[in-house]
């Protein structure tokens, strides 16, 4: 990826934090944790399209969060375990390196 | 299409195809807005038809509940010196009411045309008007992200246990 693709992800990265920011104000509680998972999961889109050693878990990540994401609407211990299991992947990643 | 196929068949569609919409389609669409019930026959709305790939984009920046890669929008708005106008302080209500149920009529009749369709509410307000280039009396209430399905979403369940005759009963709230 270009610098200048990253900087206007990055860029766009920034409009989503900060209307979900404005938007949590008046919006469901469980609205909170989707829109901060939803927000790794834009991050590994820009993330694993750059050199990095770290490039398949970013994609794996992803990959994970976007599967399991939407279950926010119709199973929310379905969500949380998806949470859960985010965290464990990612600790177990920075324990690995 | 039957009414009752296209109610109880109609999913919040959020994965397309790049298949565009029509013009022709989203005038369709609009028209079924149109005719939607209206409180005393205000029309408070305005429909913007946004098919525009940068325009699209710079919209679901601003939307962060709007998910997925849809190939037209439609931005139900409110006209609110014209809900003032015709209906005092209760207009802004009014327009809100109406505009949802244009809304409704709208992604009927895309199901009816085999558009999919899913609407959103989480996205910031006065971002959207800046986008849309719109003056301040015009409230983006509800944006509709249209595209041809590439994937349909199971069914939800529903809560069916709404229901009261005649009266409120303690025994009938959330069996």
């Amino acid at each position: 990826m270009s610098e200048h693709t990253l900087q206007a992800g990055l860029f766009d990265l920034i409009g989503y934090m900060l209307t979900s920011a404005r938007g949590l104000v008046d919006e469901p509680r469980l609205y909170g944790p989707f829109r901060l998972v939803d927000g790794v999961s834009r991050l590994c889109t820009l993330l694993e399209q750059e050199a990095s050693p770290h490039r398949d878990f970013f994609a794996g990540l992803r990959e994970k969060i976007d599967e399991g994401k939407f279950s926010v609407m119709t199973d929310e211990k379905a969500f949380i375990a998806l949470l859960d299991d985010a965290v464990l992947e990612y600790t177990k990643k920075r324990v690995e390196d | 299409m039957e009414l009752k196929k296209a109610i109880f068949e109609r999913r919040s569609i959020r994965q397309f195809t790049d298949a565009d919409i029509t013009p022709e389609e989203l005038e369709m669409l609009v028209h079924a807005g149109i005719w939607a019930p209206t409180a005393g026959n205000i029309q408070p709305w305005l429909f913007f038809c946004v098919t525009g790939p940068e325009q699209i984009h710079n919209i679901q920046v601003l939307s962060p509940g709007m998910l997925g890669n849809p190939t037209a929008l439609v931005c139900v708005c409110s006209d609110l010196n014209r809900a003032f106008e015709k209906a005092g302080e209760g207009g802004k209500t009014l327009a809100l009411f109406d505009c949802a149920m244009a809304s409704q009529n709208i992604m009927l009749r895309a199901h009816d045309l085999g558009i999919g369709s899913c609407v959103v509410r989480s996205f910031n307000q006065a971002a959207v008007r800046t986008i849309l280039k719109a003056p301040s009396h015009v409230q983006p209430e509800l944006i509709i992200m249209l595209g041809r399905p590439a994937r349909v979403p199971n069914p939800p369940k529903r809560n069916e246990d709404v229901l009261f005759w005649e009266e409120y009963t303690e025994e009938g709230e959330g069996k």
